[in-house]
């Protein structure tokens, strides 16, 4: 079994479109840059890329809270150029770390983000039950951030991500701080909710093999200033194991196919 | 499993063991002051003995002359902690925002915070001639310049990241002032308010001192001037009662209402 690559995005007419993306923390030295990115709707999406290769930052611009240097950004037909507006579509982030406001309860920090994109107060309480309960954190509901433990303060912002029933989730390597076994738990149940729920999610990683599992495509970047480098359908059928030798064999052809690319070459 | 959380009864057992601890060194630091009172009034002239003072004390508590001087000087360490606080706030925020009155802001600020109380005191006594403006003047004056550094430390230390999480959820400013900025500087108003608001109590009475007839500094200055050293004794006693009380049942207990967010143990918001 191989990966499939595909054919280079740009003339296609995604959910999500990424043009000619460029963006620069001075002004001067891009951290992205030329990005072209295409996501279909309902489309699970992994950015694969070195630390420090500008992975986040595209994440930022797509969120609307960064504005980029050139180039164009369209969800669902509409543009996001960095104003983050009221009528902006709105979108989940998932942090690296949970970003839940400390002085707010469990489902004070859900609730807050509902009504700021004008939830009805009744389908608040009703959404805030139903995510927290399929996130198994019902029980810390009423519980501040700072109480939870590592993982349960991720599925807290997963499930306020989610309860938004964004046009997109963006997820930003949400699983890199919790220990191996509580991340695996996550990838897990991430997975079984993304094919629940049917939304559109574009999760950012260095992991090949978080990648591989969660994905139905990789974008895999350049190192910084990035660039796409490579695009690739994951051909395993869903339930996946994070066990699974297909995952390993998939992980290894692309640890080869990036070496050279990310600036392993010359060190092994 | 790092899936579970904390425990709440080891925190919750520590926190009674500290607060025994806490009642025996408060019951010792009192009795060590009570036993220096009753040895400098074995050794001196002008300390009055604690029986004395005690047996008074009830009389003292009574006489229809003693409230409307406590209540004037409450009145008064209220009205210009607020001022000040506010005032605070509003430096701080200039101060914050940087640029050209942000440096001439911090310039007054750096200023005042060096006036001696004495010398303010003087100074409203010249500008206000004897009138109840030159307290509150006073109190507000001293006690501003370290309300607003305590504020800036807590503006120059706003949590981007959560400002981040606020853009990318479309969080209005109104939301965002009220779940983001305005918690996050809680914990600084409330430094600033229960250390100036002690040092409010001992400026106003200076301010009386110098300033106004009324109030308990003025009852104070009476009492020496006189030399009844009962009397002084017993304003010294209502003034470190209101001042440590309201301190420990008021604002401790509020702050600690405010901030349980932080606390150890597993106390749900309810």
């Amino acid at each position: 079994m191989s990966t499939e690559r595909v054919s280079a995005p740009g003339g296609g007419h995604g959910y999500i479109r990424v043009e000619n993306l460029r963006v620069s923390y001075d002004g001067v030295t891009p951290a992205l840059t030329d990005l072209h990115m295409e996501v279909e709707k309902g489309e699970f999406v992994a950015v694969l890329g070195p630390s420090g290769c500008g992975k986040s930052t595209l994440l930022h611009v797509m969120s609307g809270v960064m504005r980029p240097q050139a180039g164009r950004i369209e969800i669902g037909g509409r543009a996001i150029d960095g104003s983050a507006g009221a009528d902006a579509p709105p979108i989940g982030y998932v942090f690296q770390d949970h970003r839940l406001l400390p002085w707010r309860t469990v489902a004070q920090n859900i609730a807050i983000v509902l009504r700021a994109a004008g939830v009805p107060k009744e389908e608040i309480r009703r959404r805030t039950d139903r995510y927290l309960e399929m996130l198994h954190i019902d029980a810390f509901r009423d519980m501040w951030p700072m109480r939870l433990s590592g993982g349960q303060r991720q599925r807290a912002s997963i499930a306020r991500a989610l309860a938004l029933q964004p046009a997109v989730v963006l997820m930003d390597e949400p699983f890199s701080t919790l220990d191996e076994v509580t991340a695996r738990l996550m990838r897990q149940q991430l997975a079984e909710l993304w094919q629940a729920s049917e939304q559109t999610i574009v999760f950012v990683t260095h992991s090949i093999r978080e990648a591989l599992f969660l994905a139905d495509r990789i974008y895999i970047l350049t190192k910084g200033p990035a660039r796409v480098f490579d695009v690739v359908d994951v051909p395993i059928d869903r339930p996946r194991r994070y066990e699974d030798p297909k995952l390993t064999e998939l992980e290894g052809e692309i640890v080869d196919r990036v070496m050279d690319v990310w600036g392993l070459g010359g060190a092994v | 499993m790092t899936e579970r959380p904390n425990s709440p009864t080891g925190a919750l057992r520590t926190r009674r063991r500290v607060s025994w601890l806490d009642l025996a060194l408060g019951a010792a630091g009192l009795g060590s002051l009570l036993l220096l009172w009753w040895a400098g009034s074995r050794t001196t002239t002008f300390v009055p003995q604690i029986s004395e003072v005690v047996a008074g004390l009830p009389e003292f508590l009574t006489d229809e002359e003693t409230w409307p001087d406590v209540l004037a000087t409450v009145r008064r360490v209220f009205g210009a902690l607020a001022i000040a606080m506010v005032a605070g706030f509003l430096a701080a925020y200039v101060m914050h925002r940087g640029g050209l009155w942000g440096r001439v802001m911090e310039r007054y600020v750096s200023i005042m915070l060096g006036i001696p109380s004495t010398i303010a005191a003087l100074l409203a006594l010249f500008i206000f001639k004897r009138s109840e403006i030159g307290v509150y003047f006073v109190v507000s004056i001293i006690t501003f310049p370290f309300v607003a550094l305590t504020l800036l430390q807590g503006l120059r230390a706003a949590d981007k990241r959560l400002d981040e999480m606020g853009e990318a959820y479309r969080l209005p400013t109104s939301a965002h002032a009220r779940h983001i900025a305005a918690p996050h500087l809680i914990p600084y108003t409330f430094a600033a308010l229960r250390n100036e608001y002690a040092h409010a109590w001992k400026v106003v009475v200076l301010a009386e001192l110098f300033a106004v007839n009324t109030g308990m500094g003025a009852r104070f200055a009476r009492a020496f001037d006189r030399f009844l050293l009962v009397d002084a004794m017993h304003w010294l006693i209502v003034f470190m009662v209101i001042l440590l009380g309201t301190e420990f049942l008021l604002l401790l207990p509020t702050e600690r209402r405010v901030l349980r967010w932080r606390g150890s143990g597993k106390e749900a918001a309810t």
